[in-house]
């Protein structure tokens, strides 16, 4: 809904001032998307991949697969440029889709569980790219339930519970001095279980 | 073990059928086709008796169905969780009792007892006397253990392959020739049938070499011991055995190494030239690269070319066989063919399923969508003209009237106009999600959309017939003008107004997708893909 496709029962969306709901068409010219389930052109290369979706933001050919080829470079992706996105890992397709989202240089990125399933390897190149993007001033969004990764790499942080914010501000006063981990249990309440019932559970005897 | 495996497939059977009503329909529709084809086989079986070719006509049927045991759990492969030996290499399981309960696993359900019923036919149209009998029945239990063994030790030595992209590739591939055999036996078949062309005499020579096929054997050994010949018979029938160990020896083997063998997903190949074509037509070349590329890469979309082929072809090959020869009804082949490249492209979001959103961020306007869709129907134009116009050149030659090829061709290129944009408007207007089912590679309509699926077909077929009567008029009407005029004046005109057609459909289904852009992206989530 934030990003100008699924729409809105109710609620006014703004983007760097605009409203996304209003002018779609100018919201998501500046918007980078990366969904949970990655779900690509699996029968394109990577490559094909990136070109077709700088392509697909009005970029000139020659612009888009020279933008390509340098996020392929950053995203460790050039090795397998020319193979097909049905043969990559979740971490691969991760990295592709996050070429995809940046090629046209948005102004803001949504990222949906960017780290899930994805190796550490990529993990750190995903995050040095996205600390590069928020450093030149552009804005990261991205919804997660990793903590320890929203403490290292967040300056906002908002708790969602139920469909509501139950808490947001700056990192800092949302864990309030303790882990983000147990603020958000302690926000959101921690589920407790009789586990009595697992008295089985450890012992050598089946 | 083969008591829990047969449990366990029980139990798949019946949470499938808690699930949807959709499934529950299916499962009745296939006991049904269960019933028909054991009824059916008993009764086709037992009708042989007393004639010259009834062994013969056996070893047809009993191949027959073993190489519908080989086919059918390639093609629902991964859906039976029971199939796969992955899913229990977990279990600290020995080969001996697991090959026990995938044995008994796969002999439980509606078909495997339906084989068995429809093939004891043979207990009335070949088999006479107690020995016979007993050979029979002897025999039918042989033969469904062969086509077991069989289907298993296939399975097993591909699950690793059918696991990865290009076994399921290979596996969707195998509609093709299901679809040709399909339209053989509807179209060709009862034609030749009627004119006599097909009897039973026409087997005979297929038992000089089928006899030495296993399922040959079991119809020989019925025959031996029926004519006094016991002997003979349990030979047979020991080499059948023989036969049934070795495979179920393989199967052990391939069955021990799949469960220690890693998935073959991850040899990827990569392709040549890894720029898009099309550079300089903007975002309307971009669309088109993408959808030419997946013409030629996506199994689906070549099995979709096949099968405009194969409708092409069939609409006249059944009126072209016989001895009225109507050459006339090739341009209803134009038409049909023509209407078919829309009917499998209409409903493009839902056909693109979930991928769909990295092009919906991108195009907003109606000025993108008019790009999209045009840029799509560049594409299929591409293939889909001479592909159609190809066919029915091929259709006139075969009936020794290629001039009728010449008057096909602008009916073509005025229907796919006609279907390609009204595949752009059903795609705007009436988008509905798909999904992937057990036993076809195709994608179908999700459950609860099949009325729109089939107003999308219904819809595209007479819009394509109505906005193609023109051009048939026209060809009509210059019936008798040379060829070198209706080729420099009819098709012309023909692409032209083909041309418009698609125009128009692309504009309004621009402007009908630019107000649901949310709805179109709905859909194309909603779209189950693998």
């Amino acid at each position: 809904m934030m990003t100008g496709l699924l729409r809105p029962d109710g609620g006014q969306v703004l983007v760097n001032g605009l409203d996304v709901w209003a002018d779609p068409p100018a919201a998501k010219a500046i918007m980078g998307v990366v969904p949970a389930e990655v779900r690509l052109f699996e029968r394109l290369s990577g490559e094909e991949l990136l070109e077709y979706s700088g392509r697909l933001r009005g970029l000139p050919a020659a612009e888009a697969r020279s933008r390509a080829a340098q996020l392929l470079n950053v995203l460790d992706l050039t090795e397998d440029a020319n193979r097909l996105v049905a043969d990559y890992s979740t971490g691969m397709r991760k990295k592709a889709a996050l070429g995809c989202a940046l090629i046209h240089n948005p102004s803001m990125l949504f990222l949906d569980e960017p780290l899930e399933g994805v190796d550490p390897v990529s993990a750190d190149v995903i995050r040095r790219l996205l600390t590069r993007f928020v450093a030149s001033g552009s804005t990261v969004l991205f919804s997660s339930h990793v903590m320890e990764l929203v403490e290292q790499v967040c300056d906002h942080v908002s708790i969602i519970d139920k469909g509501k914010i139950v808490v947001s501000g700056t990192t800092d006063q949302v864990r309030g001095g303790k882990t983000l981990q147990r603020a958000f249990i302690d926000l959101v309440g921690p589920r407790a279980h009789d586990e009595e019932v697992l008295s089985w559970l450890g012992s050598s005897s089946s | 073990m083969a008591r829990l495996l047969v449990q366990l497939k029980l139990r798949l059977l019946l949470n499938a059928l808690r699930s949807s009503r959709a499934a529950r329909v299916s499962f009745v529709i296939s006991t049904i086709f269960a019933v028909l084809l054991a009824v059916g086989t008993f009764v086709a079986l037992a009708s042989y008796r007393g004639t010259s070719t009834s062994v013969d006509l056996t070893a047809v049927i009993f191949t027959v169905f073993a190489f519908g045991w080989l086919i059918a759990p390639i093609m629902v492969f991964g859906v039976d969780g029971t199939l796969d030996p992955s899913t229990l290499a977990l279990y600290p399981l020995r080969t001996r009792r697991l090959i026990t309960g995938l044995l008994a696993a796969s002999a439980t359900g509606a078909w495997p007892l339906a084989n068995v019923i429809g093939l004891l036919g043979v207990t009335v149209g070949l088999a006479s006397g107690a020995l016979g009998l007993i050979v029979a029945v002897i025999a039918v239990g042989l033969q469904v253990l062969f086509c077991i063994a069989l289907s298993r030790f296939v399975t097993t030595s591909l699950a690793s392959l059918l696991r990865s992209r290009r076994g399921r590739d290979l596996a969707a591939f195998m509609i093709i020739p299901l679809v040709a055999l399909y339209e053989f036996f509807t179209q060709v078949v009862p034609k030749a049938a009627a004119e006599g062309k097909i009897t039973a005499a026409s087997f005979t020579g297929f038992d000089s070499w089928m006899r030495w096929l296993p399922p040959g054997l079991a119809a020989h050994a019925i025959q031996d011991a029926s004519q006094g010949r016991p002997g003979l018979a349990f030979a047979r029938l020991g080499a059948l055995a023989a036969v049934i160990v070795v495979f179920g020896w393989l199967w052990v083997r391939s069955l021990s190494r799949a469960l220690v063998t890693a998935d073959t997903t991850t040899q990827a190949a990569r392709v040549r030239g890894s720029k898009l074509p099309l550079a300089g037509l903007g975002l309307r070349g971009a669309v088109a690269a993408r959808f030419w590329l997946y013409q030629r890469r996506d199994p689906t979309s070549l099995i979709y070319w096949a099968l405009v082929a194969v409708i092409t072809a069939a609409v006249s090959a059944s009126s072209l066989l016989g001895h009225d020869r109507h050459p006339a009804v090739i341009l209803a082949s134009a038409v049909f063919g023509a209407a078919f490249v829309g009917v499998f492209h209409a409903n493009s979001a839902g056909l693109t399923g979930p991928p769909f959103f990295l092009e919906a961020t991108a195009l907003s306007s109606n000025r993108d969508l008019r790009a999209y869709f045009s840029g799509q129907n560049l594409a299929l134009c591409v293939i889909g003209a001479p592909l159609v116009v190809a066919v029915c050149f091929g259709l006139a030659a075969a009936v020794g009237r290629p001039g009728i090829g010449i008057e096909a061709a602008p009916i073509v290129l005025a229907g796919l106009g006609a279907a390609l944009g009204l595949s752009n408007l059903f795609t705007a207007g009436l988008p509905y999600p798909m999904a992937k089912r057990a036993g076809t590679p195709m994608l179908v309509a999700a459950q609860g959309y099949g009325a729109y699926r089939l107003g999308s077909v219904m819809g595209t077929l007479a819009g394509t017939a109505v906005a193609a009567t023109p051009v048939i008029v026209g060809v009509v009407q210059t019936a008798t003008d040379s060829d070198a005029i209706r080729i420099g004046v009819l098709w012309p005109c023909a692409a032209v107004y083909g041309f418009g057609l698609a125009l128009v459909g692309v504009r309004l289904a621009a402007v009908a997708a630019a107000g649901k852009m949310p709805e179109l992206c709905q859909v194309a989530v909603r779209s189950a893909m693998t």
